[in-house]
């Protein structure tokens, strides 16, 4: 039988061991504990804050816009992909490549 | 910061070698910096400052910029991006990534004549209050190195309280420039959302973090502020305001009731209160209703904006990984496994569970309601009183490890700063002096886009405080010239 927190590491694709698994079993569990003093608070009538800006969107008018980069010397879309590929652990040409799995 | 002081900080770049090994060598005390680089880029042209800055006013460092005159070295938190340099996010998800582009901050201020001179050691991904929890080791504070630095921008706080450089750049959540500002003795400023870009900084909770300002004048906090912010076009969530509120300061709220601040803190302030009164300012004692639900409500947020944000590390394009996997999710599962420390799997952990179906309404939901009765409280607030004055943290540094303050009471501690998150509010942490051989730092808040008044405020209310360096305290600005060695 799972437990909540192997289904909970199994959707956040963790493994927990040992000790970790101990220790994270109940620092999660004080945790939820202290969360539920949310219960306390009456929230009637009040609508979620889902994000920060108090403005809105910010809207431009759909124009085609100028070059983004922000400095005369940033790298171009092209050398910032090649570079970006770089840090890859792995490359077959311009692919990225995982060890062989069955 | 006098034009002295800045001229003094550019001259260290005119021998970066030098510098660099300055730099080098006062780390190996504090582990503030991660990576020391001081002649990585070139120093940047004075000129050309202007057209990056979008529709904030650029500014240079003093307006002292001359031809041919040396940057201003500038610390950068190691979740920021700066071309050439890794970003760990002291993580060994991401020992050994090179990054390949500059945050808008960073290359507005290297326009407006800074430069970047190394990456500062965190809590990995920004989670944390003691830069303890870093793959690259603790990083200590300059005033006891038993003690932490604060986190998770300790390695920016302890640079700039050790006088490595004027000024850092760091992120802050959920207090992370504030705090380790305040257990530091420096100023730390943590904008309105969106006031300074976010592209190129590491996501951890992307509707409460914002990049900051730790400097040791409130000039210099000012300076980089005005150069660094403004309208981004790779920032959606970008906010500039042509009508900031007044600059001005009349009536300012403490934050009262029962606080449960250390003596230092209590100590600290005190001293505030003083020189609020002294300077003759209207000030009245406030109590927040919503105050006791901003922790639970910020970690429930943050961890579940994290569990998304943190998805995106899976050993496949960049980082660690297993050399041998049975399956691609296997692969993913190890390499996220191995790669991530334990604060790290913690916050991942929750953030996965409050947003599990079934649990949404009674976690999520309901913190994000709270968010909205803590901005209303605040609307309020701000309507009657110009500033809030209130602590950054109930202790000063703590010491390394989980004897003073454990990882949870860590946590719960955050009931100052998180307010200013959770309402997008701008805040400044401002020294308030030493108390038994720890400095104490107090904040001040304000209405949306107050950021002119904050400053205004700790400029007017510093000629009341003393501003005190750790003991044996020599900047490496103060290095002497090359070749002075030589009898």
């Amino acid at each position: 039988m799972k437990t909540e927190l192997d289904i909970t590491a199994d959707l956040a694709l963790l493994e927990l061991t040992g000790d970790e698994r101990v220790r994270l079993e109940a620092e999660v569990s004080r945790l939820l504990d202290y969360f539920a003093t949310m219960d306390s608070i009456d929230v009637t009538g009040l609508e979620p804050t889902t994000h920060a800006l108090r403005e809105g969107n910010r809207l431009r008018p759909d124009k085609p816009a100028a070059e983004l980069a922000s400095a005369d010397d940033a790298p171009s879309a092209e050398s910032l992909a090649d570079d970006i590929l770089e840090q890859a652990p792995d490359l077959e040409d311009r692919f990225i490549a995982i060890p062989n799995v069955l | 910061m006098s034009t002295t002081s800045i001229r003094s900080w550019r001259a260290v770049l005119s021998d970066p070698d030098r510098y660099g090994a300055a730099l080098a060598d006062r780390n190996r005390a504090l582990n503030a910096f991660l990576e020391i680089d001081a002649k990585r880029r070139p120093a940047a042209s004075p000129a050309g400052a202007g057209e990056a800055a979008g529709a904030g006013e650029a500014a240079g460092p003093g307006e002292a910029a001359g031809p041919g005159e040396a940057a201003v070295p500038i610390a950068v938190k190691d979740n920021i991006a700066v071309r050439g340099y890794q970003l760990t996010c002291a993580s060994r998800m991401l020992e050994n990534f090179v990054c390949p582009y500059d945050a808008t901050i960073v290359s507005r201020l290297i326009a407006a004549g800074y430069q970047p001179v190394g990456k500062t050691n965190l809590d990995e991904f920004g989670m944390g209050s003691s830069t303890d929890n870093s793959a690259g080791g603790p990083t200590s504070n300059p005033w006891d190195t038993d003690r932490v630095a604060g986190g998770s921008s300790g390695g920016s706080a302890a640079a700039v309280a050790a006088g490595m450089v004027p000024v850092a750049l760091g992120t802050d959540t959920g207090g992370s420039v504030r705090q380790p500002a305040a257990f530091c003795g420096v100023y730390g400023l943590k904008p309105t959302y969106g006031a300074l870009s976010r592209y190129g900084l590491v996501a951890y909770a992307s509707s409460l973090e914002v990049a900051g300002i730790l400097a040791d004048s409130v000039d210099l906090i000012s300076d980089v502020y005005t150069a660094a912010a403004g309208i981004d076009a790779m920032d959606q969530t970008s906010t500039w305001t042509a009508s900031p509120p007044s600059s001005e300061t009349r009536t300012v709220a403490f934050l009262s009731g029962d606080l449960g601040l250390d003596q230092r803190t209590t100590a600290g302030y005190a001293r505030m209160r003083d020189a609020v009164a002294s300077r003759g300012y209207a000030h009245t004692d406030v109590e927040l209703s919503t105050s006791d639900y901003a922790v639970p409500a910020y970690y429930t947020i943050a961890t579940a904006e994290a569990s998304a944000n943190l998805a995106r590390f899976n050993g496949v394009r960049y980082g660690e990984r297993p050399l041998y996997a049975e399956n691609p999710e296997s692969l993913v599962r190890a390499a996220r496994s191995a790669g991530f420390g334990s604060e790290v799997k913690l916050r991942i952990l929750l953030g996965t569970y409050v947003l599990r179906s079934g649990f949404q309404e009674q976690y999520y939901q309901r913190a994000q309601k709270i968010r909205t009765a803590i901005r209303n409280e605040f609307d309020s607030l701000f309507a009657t009183y110009d500033l809030l004055v209130l602590p950054v943290f109930p202790t000063a540094a703590f010491r390394h490890g989980a004897d003073e303050l454990d990882a949870f009471q860590q946590k719960v501690a955050d009931k100052f700063t998180t307010l200013a998150n959770l309402a997008a509010l701008p805040a400044l942490s401002i020294p308030t002096g030493v108390f038994d051989g720890l400095p104490v730092g107090i904040q001040v808040m304000g209405p949306p886009h107050s950021e002119a008044r904050l400053i205004e405020f700790a400029r007017v209310i510093a000629t009341e405080l003393p501003f005190e360096r750790p003991p044996g305290y020599e900047p490496l600005s103060t290095l002497p010239p090359s070749g002075s060695e030589v009898a």
